[in-house]
Order: C-alpha cells, then sequence, then structure tokens
C-alpha cells in the first residue's frame, strides 16, 4: 500500500505518515490552525475569492468550482447556513478519502470551520458512509480536542465566530452519497435525491442554505488559505487548480493513495512507472477506470502512447474523465463483460427506485448481463444494451442512471471483442 | 398564482398563459397532450415516473415538463422523434416489470398505463427477461394489492399523506425491489379509498368491486353524495340494475372534490341492492299486528282514507332525502292536510344561523386557499371529510393558521396552529369571548382555558391577509348561531373577507332548512301531533308508541317503521332524480342511476300521490323538475334556478342565501351570556384523539350487513342487529345522535 505525492510536495498528504498526525497536538505542531486563525482576520468575501482564484473543483466526482458553489449561498438570508462533508465515499475504486479521515481529522474540521466562517454558518455536519462506522470514533474524538482548545464552540479563538461540527453515519447506501439524497438522508428521511432547482445552496438542509463538499475539496481550503488561492492554483493547471489524490486499485504493482499535481503528465508514466507496472509482468494493460466506476472506461489503444494530462480536461479528452480519482487498472486477464456485469449488479443494487429509467433499466441491464454470462447471449443484446443505456442517460432524476449507463456504453463501444465471444458464442447451444 | 402574463412558445405557437404555471399543464390544456403518472395538480410534485419529457430551448437535457414553471419567452418541443422516444422508453421501462395481462385486470379499459402505452403505438416488446413477480394481496377489506403492476408513482403514499393526513401507506424497500406497503401488512386508517382513486394502474383496486364486472360495461351516473354535508360529486356505475361501485374518477366526474371521496360516499353503496330492502308497501291494521304487504293503490287510499280528517297533521322530513321531497313534504303538510306541524328530523336546527348571517357561505375551494380558519367544535374529518381534507391542505400548502376550539384532540389538531382544548359543551363561552373581549375572564374559567389563549386567537384572527373562515360543528345552541352568524363586521376588514362554513351531519341539512323552512321545533310538531307522515326514520321512535296512526317512507325496517301503521319502500338516492344542497350553499344534481328496486318510489312521488288521494294536484306531473321549479319558485334563496342550470357538475351553482346586515341581537345575547353564567365551569375535557373511521366501522352505521365491514366491525358483539338504516347517524361517543 503506497501513500506518497509524486510530482509535487505532499500537501493532503503531508501527515499520512507522520506519528499521531490525527492529534492537535501533531497537527498544530505540523502547521495547523494556522489557515483558520488567518482565516478569521479575512472577510468572507476575500476567503471566497481566494477559494475562487485556486480553481479548487468539487473532489467528490462532478468537479464544479468550489468558489463558485459558494458565492451561490445567499449569506444575508436571515435562515441558518449548514456546511455539510460529504464523506459518504462509496464510488467503488474510491478510498482517498478514508485516509484523510483516519490520519488527518483536523484537516477537515479547519476546512469546515474556515468554509463555516465564509458562508456566516454555524453548524456543520459530517455525514459518514455507513461502513465508515470506526472513523466516526476518531474524528469525535478530534472534535472533542478541538473544542478543548476553543477552536470549536462558541468564540472561536475569541473571534466572535460560533461554530459547531457533528458527525453522522448514513446505513450504507451509494445513493445518499449524491448531495440531496444525503440531505434528506441526514434529516431523516428516505435518502431520495430531491428535485433541483431549488438547488441546496439555496434550500439545502432543512431547507436552509446549504453547502455540501467532499472531504478531499475540504481539507484543500486551509493549504489554499495558507499559501493563497493563486500559489495553490499554480500546482495544478489554469482550469483545475491544486493537486488530486488518486485511489489506485487493479493490477498494478504498488497500489495506493497518490498525490500528484493536477495535469500530471502522464497517464501511461503513472500506471507503467510510478504504481510500479503491470502485477504480472507478462501482462498487458488492458482497461483502465480512472475515476471511480461511474466514469467511462478506457482501453490500452487510449492510453499507451497518447500522453493523457491528468487532469479534468486531459482525460475529458481522452474519452473518461477524472471523477472522484478512484483509479482501477485491469490487465489482459480481465473479460470486460464480467467486470460491466459486476458494476451493474451494483448499480442495481444501489439503484434507489425514484424514478423509473434507472430502477427500470439497471435491472434489465442486469438481467441481459447475467443472461450472457450464462450463456444464453444473443447478438442483438449488444445493441439493446447500448440502446437501454441511451434511454436512462439525460432522463433519470438524479446522475446516478448515467452513472450507471456510461461504463456500460463505453464498454461495448471500446471492448467490442469481449462481448462478441459471449454474444456469438451461444454456449447453451439455443 | 400570479395575474401576469408571459408569452411561451410551444411546438412553434405561441401562447399566452399566466407566468408560473407548470408547464405540463400548459400544454395539455392547448392540445400538446404530454403523457405522465406521477404528476397530479394536487400533489406535491414527484418528477419520478420521467415520462413527461419535453425539450426547452437552452437547457442542456430533456426537462420534465411537471417541475418547469413557465417563463417569459420559453420555447418549448413536445413533438419531436427525440421526446417520443423517450417517452417510449420509458413506457418500454414502465412494462419491463409489469404483467401484461390487462384482460385479467380489474383497471383494464381505464388504466392510465395502458391507454398511454397504447395510444403511442409501436408496442413491440424487447424485455425478454424473467420478471419480478409479487403475490397478490388485501390490505384491507376495502383495498386489494397487486404489487407487480405498480409502477412507483407514489400517487398514493402522497394522497394519504397530503390529503388524507395519515402516512399508512408507503414505500420499502429498495431500487427495483420497492414495493408500496403497509406498516403491518394492514391498511390501519379510515380506509378512505383515495389511494385506490389515484392509482393509475391496477395496483390498487377497489376490494368491494373486484372482478364484479369490467368498466365499460358499467353505465355511469354523475350523482351526488349521500352522507356527507361536503355534497361530493361521485359516478355510479351500475349495471342490470345494481350498483356495482362509485367512483370520482376525473374521466368520469369532475366536481368540486376532484377524485377526493371517503369511505362512506365510496364503498357504503351496498345498502342500493339488499336485499333487505322493503318491497312493497305494507299496512298494519292493526296496532301491534304484522305489517301486510298491500299494492300501492291500496295502500295509498289507506293512507289518505285515514288521514282525510285528521287535524294537525305532522309531517317530519329526514335530512337526507332531497329538497324535492321535503319540499313535496311540506306541500302535502301545508295544502293538502291544512297543518303548520311541519319539521326536519334534524337535531341541528340551522335555521337561526340562516336568519342571521352576515357573510356569504364559503366553497371548498375558497377553504383551500383560506388564509385563518377558525373551527368550533364538530369532527370534519369523520363527518366532513373533503373540507377536512381542504383544511390540512390550506395549511400544508398555503400556510393557513388553524384555529381548532374543541373539547376533544381531534385528529386534526395535528395540522392546527392553535388548539384550545376547552371543556365539554362549552363552545357557548369560546363564542361569547369572540364577540367581545370584555367576556374573556367568565369565558375563560368555563371553558377551562387560559385568557391568554383567547387573546391569542383574537391576534391570529386580527392578522389575517385574505379569507377568514368561521365553521362550526353541531353543538352551538340557537342563540350563539345567530350570535356567531351575525358577527362578520366585527372581523372583517380592507384586508381581511369573512366568509361562513356550517358543519352540519346530514347531506341535505342546508338544503331541508331552506326549503322547509319550518316554524316550529321538531320536538313541538312531534308532541302536538296525533297522526304523522314520515319521510325516512326518527333518530329516537319511541314517542311514536302513543300516536294514532304514522305513516313512514323507508327503504329498510327501522325502529320508526315497527311503530308505523303504514310502511312506503322509498326509492333510494341512486334511484332518483333530485338535488341536495351542501354546506357551502352549492345546489347539486341527484340523478337516477337504476331503475327503482322492489316497488320503491320516490318520497315526493309518493307524497305526491297522497296529496292527489286527497284531492290536491301539486301540478307536478311526475317530473322531478316541476317539483324543483316549485322550489325555485317559492324559496327565494333558489329564484331561477332550473335543472338546466345544474347541469355541469364542475361549476356547482350557489343558492343566494340572504346576506343581512348587522342585527340587535341584544336579546340573544344576553340569553347566551345568562347560559354561559349557568355552565358548571368544572374541568371536563377529553383526552383522547378517537380514531378516525373507527365509529363508522365499529357501530357500522350503514354498511354493517356487506361481508367488507363485517371484517371491519371489531368489538361490535353483533353486528347484524344493527338495524340499517342510512338515516342513522351516531356520534363520537357511538350512541345515536338524539331527535331534539
Amino acid at each position: 500500500m503506497e501513500i506518497k505525492a509524486i510530482g509535487c510536495e505532499p500537501l493532503q498528504l503531508k501527515r499520512m505518515h507522520v506519528k499521531d498526525g490525527h492529534t492537535l497536538k501533531v497537527y498544530e505542531k505540523t502547521g495547523g490552525y494556522k489557515s483558520l486563525k488567518k482565516a478569521l482576520e479575512m472577510t468572507q468575501d476575500d476567503i471566497i475569492n481566494e477559494v475562487k482564484a485556486s480553481a479548487l473543483r468539487g473532489r467528490g466526482g462532478a468537479g464544479f468550482p468550489t468558489g463558485m458553489k459558494w458565492s451561490f449561498v445567499p449569506r444575508q438570508s436571515p435562515k441558518p447556513k449548514y456546511v455539510v462533508c460529504n464523506a459518504d465515499e462509496s464510488e467503488p475504486g474510491t478510498f482517498k478519502d478514508r485516509y484523510l479521515l483516519e490520519r488527518d481529522p483536523h484537516a477537515l474540521i479547519e476546512g469546515m470551520l474556515i468554509a463555516a466562517f465564509a458562508l456566516g454558518s454555524e453548524c456543520c455536519y459530517i455525514y459518514f458512509r455507513g461502513e465508515y462506522n470506526y472513523l466516526i470514533d476518531i474524528m469525535d474524538k478530534a472534535i472533542e480536542e478541538a473544542r478543548k482548545a476553543n477552536l470549536v464552540g462558541k468564540n472561536i479563538l475569541g473571534s466572535g465566530f460560533n461554530c459547531e461540527v457533528f458527525t453522522q453515519t448514513g446505513a450504507g447506501a451509494y445513493i445518499c452519497g449524491e448531495e440531496t439524497a444525503l440531505l434528506s438522508s441526514l434529516e431523516g428521511y428516505r435518502g431520495h435525491p430531491r428535485m433541483k432547482p431549488p438547488f441546496p445552496a439555496i434550500e439545502g438542509l432543512y431547507a436552509c442554505p446549504t453547502v455540501v463538499n467532499n472531504v478531499e475539496t475540504l481539507t484543500a481550503v486551509p493549504q489554499i488559505i495558507e499559501m493563497g488561492g493563486e500559489n495553490w492554483r499554480n500546482l495544478g493547471t489554469e482550469k483545475s487548480g491544486g493537486t488530486k489524490l488518486w485511489s489506485v486499485s487493479g493490477h498494478v504493482k504498488k497500489p495506493g493513495v497518490y498525490e500528484l499535481p493536477m495535469g500530471y503528465s502522464n497517464l501511461e508514466k503513472f500506471i507503467l512507472e510510478d504504481c510500479g507496472g503491470m502485477l504480472h509482468d507478462d501482462k498487458k494493460l488492458k482497461a483502465c477506470i480512472p475515476g471511480g466506476s461511474s466514469v467511462y472506461i478506457m482501453n490500452a489503444e487510449q492510453i499507451i502512447g497518447k500522453n493523457v494530462l491528468m487532469d479534468y480536461e486531459g482525460l475529458v479528452a481522452a474519452g473518461s474523465s477524472v471523477g472522484s480519482g478512484g483509479f482501477i487498472v485491469m490487465d489482459e486477464t480481465v473479460d470486460v463483460m464480467e467486470s460491466t456485469k459486476n458494476l451493474i449488479e451494483f448499480y442495481k443494487h444501489e439503484s434507489c427506485g425514484w424514478c423509473t429509467p434507472c430502477r427500470e433499466g439497471t435491472d434489465w441491464l442486469n438481467k441481459i448481463l447475467k443472461r450472457i454470462s450464462e450463456g444464453n447471449g444473443r447478438p442483438e443484446d449488444a445493441q439493446l444494451m447500448l440502446d437501454i443505456c441511451d434511454n436512462i442517460e439525460g432522463k433519470s432524476f438524479c446522475p446516478l442512471g448515467d452513472a450507471a449507463a456510461w461504463p456500460v456504453q463505453s464498454a461495448i463501444k471500446r471492448f467490442p471483442e469481449d462481448f462478441k465471444n459471449w454474444l456469438f458464442r451461444n454456449t447453451n447451444g439455443n | 398564482m400570479s395575474e401576469e402574463l408571459i408569452k411561451v412558445t410551444i411546438n412553434g405557437t405561441e401562447y399566452e398563459v399566466e407566468k408560473g404555471r407548470r408547464l405540463i399543464e400548459v400544454c395539455n390544456e392547448n392540445g400538446c397532450n404530454i403523457p405522465s403518472f406521477c404528476y397530479y395538480s394536487d400533489l406535491q410534485v414527484q418528477a419520478s415516473c420521467r415520462m413527461c419529457l419535453v425539450r426547452i430551448d437552452k437547457m442542456p437535457k430533456l426537462q420534465t415538463s411537471c417541475t418547469i414553471n413557465c417563463t417569459d419567452g420559453m420555447v418549448v418541443t413536445t413533438n419531436t422523434e427525440e421526446i417520443a422516444k423517450a417517452q417510449r422508453a420509458m413506457s418500454e421501462f414502465l412494462l419491463a416489470n409489469h404483467p401484461l395481462d390487462c384482460p385479467v385486470c380489474d383497471r383494464g379499459g381505464e388504466c392510465d398505463l395502458q391507454e398511454t402505452v397504447m395510444s403511442a403505438g409501436n408496442v413491440e416488446e424487447r424485455f425478454h427477461e424473467p420478471k419480478n413477480s409479487f403475490a397478490e394481496k388485501f390490505l384491507s377489506p376495502m383495498v386489494a394489492n397487486d404489487q407487480q403492476r405498480c409502477i412507483l408513482c407514489k400517487r398514493c403514499t402522497r394522497v394519504c399523506d397530503e390529503w388524507m393526513g395519515e402516512t399508512v401507506i408507503e414505500a420499502g424497500n429498495r431500487g427495483v425491489n420497492t414495493v408500496i406497503g403497509t406498516y403491518g401488512g394492514w391498511l390501519n386508517c379510515s380506509q378512505c379509498g383515495n389511494c385506490v382513486e389515484v392509482c393509475p394502474t391496477g395496483t390498487l383496486l377497489d376490494a368491494v368491486y373486484r372482478h364484479e364486472t369490467r368498466p365499460w360495461e358499467l353505465e355511469r351516473t354523475v350523482s351526488t353524495d349521500v352522507y356527507s354535508s361536503d355534497g361530493m360529486q361521485l359516478s355510479i356505475g351500475s349495471r342490470g340494475g345494481k350498483v356495482h361501485r362509485i367512483v370520482a374518477r376525473d374521466r368520469y366526474v369532475n366536481g368540486l372534490n376532484g377524485e377526493f371521496l371517503d369511505v362512506k360516499a365510496r364503498f357504503g353503496h351496498e345498502f342500493v341492492n339488499h336485499p333487505d330492502r322493503i318491497k312493497t308497501p305494507l299496512i298494519r291494521y292493526k296496532k301491534g299486528g304484522k305489517a301486510i304487504p298491500a299494492t300501492w293503490d291500496d295502500a295509498i287510499s289507506f293512507v289518505a282514507d285515514k288521514l282525510k280528517d285528521s287535524k294537525n297533521v305532522g309531517v317530519v322530513a329526514s335530512p337526507r332525502l332531497t329538497n324535492e321531497s321535503i319540499f313535496t313534504l311540506k306541500r302535502l303538510a301545508t295544502e293538502a292536510l291544512n297543518s303548520d306541524n311541519y319539521a326536519v328530523s334534524d337535531a341541528y336546527n340551522l335555521a337561526p344561523f340562516f336568519d342571521n348571517l352576515s357573510a356569504p357561505l364559503c366553497n371548498h375551494k375558497e377553504i383551500r386557499y383560506a388564509k385563518t380558519i377558525l373551527l368550533i367544535g364538530g369532527e370534519p374529518e369523520e363527518e366532513q371529510t373533503y373540507t377536512a381534507k381542504q383544511m390540512r391542505q390550506a395549511v400544508r400548502n398555503g400556510g393557513a393558521k388553524l384555529i381548532i376550539v374543541n373539547d376533544t384532540p381531534i385528529n386534526l389538531i395535528k395540522s392546527a396552529t392553535q388548539f384550545v382544548h376547552v371543556n365539554k359543551g362549552s363552545y357557548e363561552a369560546f363564542v361569547l369571548a369572540l364577540l367581545d373581549k370584555k367576556n374573556d375572564k367568565v369565558s375563560a374559567k368555563k371553558l377551562g382555558v387560559d385568557k391568554a389563549e383567547l387573546e391569542k386567537v383574537r391576534v391570529t384572527i386580527a392578522a389575517t391577509e385574505g379569507d377568514f373562515i368561521i365553521m362550526f360543528g353541531g353543538d352551538l345552541s340557537a342563540e350563539a348561531q345567530a350570535v356567531l352568524a351575525n358577527s362578520a363586521e366585527k372581523f372583517a376588514s380592507d384586508k381581511c373577507k369573512v366568509l361562513y362554513h356550517p358543519l352540519p351531519l346530514y347531506n341535505n341539512s342546508v338544503g331541508a332548512n331552506d326549503v322547509m323552512q319550518g316554524k316550529k321545533s321538531l320536538g313541538e310538531v312531534l308532541k302536538e301531533s296525533k297522526s304523522f307522515i314520515i319521510g325516512g326514520s326518527l333518530q329516537d321512535a319511541n314517542i311514536l308508541e302513543e300516536k294514532d296512526f304514522v305513516v313512514a317512507f323507508e327503504l329498510f325496517e327501522t325502529e320508526t317503521t315497527d311503530k308505523a301503521d303504514v310502511i312506503l319502500p322509498a326509492a333510494s338516492f341512486a334511484e332518483v332524480d333530485g338535488t341536495y344542497t351542501n354546506n357551502a350553499g352549492n345546489v347539486q344534481r341527484v340523478r337516477k342511476a337504476i331503475d327503482f328496486v322492489n316497488q320503491s318510489k320516490p318520497d315526493w312521488l309518493i307524497a305526491d300521490a297522497i296529496a292527489k288521494e286527497l284531492g290536491v294536484d301539486f301540478g307536478y306531473q311526475s317530473s322531478a323538475s316541476a317539483v324543483f321549479k316549485a322550489i325555485a319558485d317559492s324559496v327565494p334563496a333558489y329564484e331561477g334556478l332550473r335543472y338546466p342550470a345544474l347541469k355541469n357538475e364542475s361549476k356547482p351553482v350557489q343558492a343566494k342565501h340572504t346576506i343581512h346586515s348587522a342585527k340587535d341581537l341584544s336579546n340573544e345575547i344576553k340569553a347566551l351570556t345568562e347560559r354561559v353564567e349557568a355552565l358548571a365551569g368544572e374541568t371536563n375535557k377529553n383526552n383522547e384523539t378517537p380514531r378516525i373511521g373507527h365509529k363508522l366501522h365499529r357501530l357500522t352505521t350503514l354498511t354493517s350487513r356487506t361481508p367488507q365491514f363485517h371484517l371491519l366491525a371489531n368489538g361490535n358483539p353483533k353486528p347484524e342487529n344493527l338495524h340499517v338504516s342510512p338515516l342513522k347517524q351516531f356520534d363520537t361517543d357511538g350512541k345515536a345522535v338524539a331527535a331534539s
């Protein structure tokens, strides 16, 4: 398990290898809570402008500019405002937030406090996925430490700014990582997504202005305040600032969490050199899912010799996207039909059932892929599945539908041989 | 809704619409039909079926038209290949796990899903996988559930929550395994059946009507509810002289209540074709003897013979009868029998209210959009269900302030802004306090509440900007009614309009008061006469023991018919033409759906026959519309009304009740003050919230003999011993409401 930064100083991963990095003492010794002190002396607009200048984009998957999101919040509204941290990290292949929460909880608290101060909020929630239950203890202890040091609670550091941080766990539903479903769940309802508009920035938690940010987004905030938005942005590219964590898994020698500057060059080098190369030396790279299971799967031709830049624009140009940075590498031993079947089973299981295309579409795809894997494939199934995906994509209530459709579409289009094998070789002879 | 008009372009044609209207409604009104399952205009938007996708310029993806409010300059396309494909895709998804066996489904023929799919054409099926299936079951004796037909539009759960405030039906599980279910597998609610009504497929079904007939074989007759005073419009589905079901589906009827009905209106129709209906006229030649069947001619001439020389014959009409019947009974008394001894058999006399009415009656739509509602006594959720639904939605969707004054914490207090929990029988003290601040001290003492609570009520009323509606149940004395009805001026201002909404018990209480205009109370009439003609039954028939001669028009044998000398079989509401007047003053049609059951006749025709035998011809020529014309000519509030004017149930006509200016009511106020001061004032409050519908099921007001209600009749040792009569009404304690 590798946890390291490549091509830049470790920022997010600064305390990963520091002993007791999760304690307040060590955190402060390594420069923690400096940014909060600095932020408390800044104006709210200045903080938001710094974050805008940093070109920080949401690390949860959608990549929406964080500064822009914050600026949508009506700060003069008489309603209370909320900052919610989305720690429902359930995208298959993604595990970066887990290490941040486990080994650097104070960075998240500091980021949330800065965000809360900038948005005029006095209440923050951290929503953990159900399986991250064990991390809640760590976080609760950290919050308690911070409270004792007057970093959380009333009149923080004598600035007159009050802010509480609470932790809450979900029950393990993937859909609750979608921001509006997360808010429903946090309110105690079924984890169903809500209609947008109104966007959470206007009417979120308890119908009050709410900002929902990923863990990695919020832990980046103290860095931005510390080094200035411009400087932070310059670590990465013009449109994708700063550094990004990648959770590497699959057929590589050194899987782990890697911190790369945005725009890292290039994808091929990253897989074959930085991650230690393919797991088995005699097996070639076949496929790569760079951003968690919901993005387009890439084949070797799209990677080898193509100089793919690892940032939002670069990966889109190469035919995929950054997503949440759940980097899955597959070698020749993988049958993409079967891996797709696995994924669809996941989406079918996790579809919340609210809207027709996602509920019925994922079920249908799952049934088809199951039938194919049992040896009863039909040649027309590929076209049928593409059509089903097309009927789900862009028509579902929330992005889960799209997320289920994209992997199937890309798998069929980019690995036709794998599917041909199954569809034209009907093992049951009918 | 804003008055401002904006321009919206739909498929190249420009339309002017009110700003902020829902796009799907604008499209449907203008002929661009957009299919939808989850959208329901009276419920929260759900946007889950994704059928109503349209293309809007400058928006990246297809948009659900049910979530879009019209803005100026919006350009919408609904008829492209892309939209057709999307809609086809959604119906394909919906049908994927939906059984394709419409011929065995009760909803086949009136199913939204079936119609949408079939009207789109191109119904080739591509889904060849095994379908997910669930077993069929009954959620209650009223509601059958076929889960695999569910398309998860969640209309039922929203209706249950938003209309009924009950939330007994909810979605369980997740994803494709989502099912609509109940807590504990049994519908533990008032059994209103609105979930059945709004279900677009055959998932929730009327268990009473299960597998009885196909919808297209039914004759449909639009009529009016015979139970509650809300006057809900419904469609009677009948075939071969039998009433099979009652629905309010908007494709059949479009009344003030939309698709809303309650348990009595929807399921309580089995009495119409009940085998226990009285079959022929019966004559009891000897007191206490057996009632012997007779022909109509014999019975009528027997009655006329007996009454010919009687003086001061008493005529009593049930407030459940049509206006026509009540009016004819009155004419029978005044013109044929020369008697002024006539009354309505309703303990709750509305005359003092209407004699002093100082502001208009409100209709049900105005309740929905009211800003402040004051409810004194009554239990609308049980008796006036549609009013209760409108009140709940006024609070929930319109932010109305609801003040409830009651001796019982009724279910509706969940929606209330303020609940004034008063002592039993002390509503008059509240009216007195409302009248004048100086009465607060004595009233608060008698009511058993803090003075501050009364002040709070006053502050809320004074702050009203919009409609202020005063509702009151059946427990107010004549003086209190008069004072309350005359006090509109006290609350009205430039910003606040005062409206009244009485909550009488019976479907035609208001109409009975209008057309009967009795000078005497029921008690006086019963005491003074020796001979009686009674349309319907009395709540307390014991007084008839000592009378000389009693004629009763009834559907069933009741305590009243037991003591009657002549029993004439009357026709039920499904067999007659006529009108009812509801608590909003709407005069609404009752229409003949089936032929007379057995030898029954409408009450007015029986009264007319007796009058003819006595030598008086009212000139009706067997036509209900002629009776109604006579009513319109003699009752000022109904002036100029004719049946054709009442034809359209979607535009109910309000009777023009006279609005009186403020009167000098010092006598009434004095009497009221004295009564209030005489109240004991000891703490005497109900603390238990009554369960809605329970009294119906436990005491089985009407339909106890139907197998469904038998099952629900828990706690009643011998439901079959209860008399079945549409004229019986029970109070919240389960006792029959006394006649006077």
